[in-house]
Order: C-alpha cells, then sequence, then structure tokens
C-alpha cells in the first residue's frame, strides 16, 4: 500500500524543506526569548507537533513584545 | 530625510531580529508552493487517504496554469493577508501604548517620518514575502503546467505588490490612528471581509480595490477588459496616498495629545 519510491520526492522535498525551516525557526526564537504568552513547554509542543500552523500561531500570539 | 532613514534601518533590523524577515516569507512560499503541488497530485492524493468506495469514479477538472495562479493569489488573500495584517496592526499602537512611542516623541523628529518609516519596514516585508511566494508558485506551476512568459509573472507580482502596498498602509493608518484591538478588528473588516463580501456580492460592478489582485492574473491572457484593470490599479494607488496622508496625520494627532 505505502508504496515510497512513487512519491515525487523531489517535488515533495521543499514543502517539507520549508515546514521544517519554519519550525526550527520558531524554536529557535522560543529558545532566545525571555518570556512566551504562556507556558513556554506548550508552545514548544504546539510548534513540533502543528505543522505550518503552529509556528505561526507562536510567531503571532505568542510572542511577547518588550 | 536623515531621521526617516534612521527610523527605517531600525525597522529593518527589528523585523531581522524578531525573525518576522524569515518566517513571513516562508509562510507565503509555502502557500505559494503547495496549491499547485496538491492539485497536480490530486487524484492520488484522494487515492491514498481517501477511502473511497470501489468503483468509484471522478472527473478532475482540466486546469491551466492561470487557474493555478488564481489559486496561489486566492491564498495568500486569506491566509497570507491576515497574517501580514496581525503581524503589523501593532506597529504604532503598540508602542504608544506601551510607552515607548513618547522616547521618540521628545525628539524632533516628525510625523511622517516615525508613520513612513514603519510602513516602508512593513511594506518590504510584505512584498519580499510576496515575491518569493509568487516565484516559488510560478516555478511549480511553470514545471507542471505549463509555461508561463516572463512578463505575465512580473504583471502579477507588480500588480500584488501594489495591493499590498494599500494593505500595509491601511494597516498601519489604523494603527497610527486607534488602540491595537480597534485597528486589527478594522482591519480584518475592511480587508479579508471586504474581499469576500466583495466576491459575493461583486459580480454587479467592475471596478472595486479588493478586485485588483484577482484582476492582476485575469490581464495577463485578456480574460478582462483591460480598462477596468487600469481603473482599479489608480484607484487602489488613490486609496494607498489616502491612507499614508491619514496615517501621518494621526500619528501627528496622537502626539500632540500624548503628555510628556
Amino acid at each position: 500500500m505505502n508504496d515510497w519510491s512513487a512519491v515525487p520526492w523531489n517535488l515533495v522535498m521543499p514543502l517539507i524543506i520549508i515546514q521544517v525551516l519554519l519550525m526550527v525557526v520558531a524554536l529557535i526564537d522560543l529558545v532566545r526569548i525571555h518570556e512566551t504568552k504562556g507556558p513556554k513547554w506548550l508552545w514548544a509542543i504546539l510548534i513540533v507537533v502543528v505543522s505550518i500552523l503552529g509556528p505561526i500561531a507562536y510567531f503571532i500570539i505568542g510572542r511577547k513584545q518588550q | 530625510m536623515n531621521t526617516w532613514r534612521v527610523l527605517w534601518i531600525k525597522e529593518f533590523r527589528e523585523s531581522w531580529r524578531s525573525f518576522k524577515l524569515l518566517w513571513i516569507p516562508l509562510l507565503f512560499l509555502f502557500l505559494g508552493v503547495s496549491d499547485p503541488l496538491v492539485n497536480y497530485f490530486m487524484e492520488d492524493i484522494l487515492n491514498a487517504v481517501g477511502n473511497m468506495p470501489e468503483g468509484f469514479q471522478m472527473i478532475m477538472p482540466e486546469l491551466h496554469a492561470r487557474d493555478l495562479l488564481l489559486a496561489t493569489t486566492e491564498q495568500f488573500q486569506m491566509m497570507g493577508i491576515i497574517v501580514l495584517i496581525a503581524v503589523f496592526v501593532g506597529t504604532i499602537s503598540r508602542e504608544r501604548s506601551g510607552g515607548t512611542a513618547t522616547l521618540i516623541y521628545v525628539r524632533p523628529v516628525s510625523a511622517a517620518s516615525i508613520f513612513l518609516s514603519k510602513w516602508m519596514g512593513a511594506s518590504l516585508v510584505a512584498l519580499l514575502s510576496a515575491l518569493i511566494g509568487y516565484i516559488g508558485s510560478i516555478y511549480y506551476t511553470s514545471v507542471l503546467y505549463g509555461e508561463i512568459t516572463f512578463s505575465t509573472a512580473l504583471t502579477i507580482i507588480a500588480t500584488y505588490s501594489v495591493w499590498l502596498l494599500l494593505v500595509m498602509s491601511l494597516t498601519v493608518a489604523l494603527s497610527a490612528a486607534f488602540t491595537t484591538a480597534v485597528a486589527a478588528s478594522l482591519a480584518i473588516i475592511l480587508i479579508p471581509i471586504g474581499g469576500i463580501l466583495d466576491s459575493l456580492l461583486g459580480g454587479y460592478w467592475h471596478v472595486t480595490p479588493w478586485k485588483l489582485a484577482r484582476y492582476g492574473v485575469l490581464v495577463t491572457d485578456g480574460t478582462i477588459e483591460s480598462s477596468y484593470y487600469w481603473t482599479t490599479l489608480l484607484l487602489v494607488i488613490g486609496i494607498t496616498l489616502l491612507c499614508l496622508v491619514l496615517g501621518i496625520w494621526a500619528t501627528d494627532r496622537n502626539r500632540r495629545l500624548a503628555a510628556v
């Protein structure tokens, strides 16, 4: 059923890379920032588990402007 | 002029340090790339995860390069614009409520410098994001669906940039005039919700600012009359200038009302 070789990886790969990059950028920011709205560990889980929307929600809502 | 440049560089640095210059372009790139890909592999995706009954048949519409570019534009219009508004609607109002604005008020900096540097900072992020997003979308569309000429790409990107300048000038002007909450609700009502209303009821007229993004794609293959396109474009530029003037005025007014 799962025929991984049939997936056109050269086309799909950029999409995955973008998701991972967004996740990494959000995590770096989460580590460096002094304080977030809501607990930090919760944001870390959200960023890793929810692809695309997790990092975006963090950047819009979670980041506290100093 | 010099203070304006200093403030603008400060804005630019802030966008860089808060990763805005990184994650918003990445989001637009994702939005731009996903539509051509998902539509191209729709049948495979449905077969893999759809749990379709035995013998289920579906006729996929024949999509052309233009349809994919329209789909990308629609993605930017909803998700992209809402994110841009949410990120930049506080640029001036948050500084006012947080008290950092008074630090600038006591210096000999004109209201125009304050407002225009904010607007340029926000617009730069927005334009860069749209550019990267469209390049991704156009690349994938041309690989999967067929040639897109350079002039088509240029028209679409340039038109969308004009539209984004309006969105950012309205957002920052509202931020200059009202508190963050009020500015955010007004901006969301005026731009994304206005756009939805216009697409529901807009069949009766040809020129509204919300139509510009679609027209930018449609004008490239002559689906709409180019006079509609140019009128809409001029209207949008006019409203942008109006927003800038009102924004500078609001910044100046709030500055005079502030007790230093």
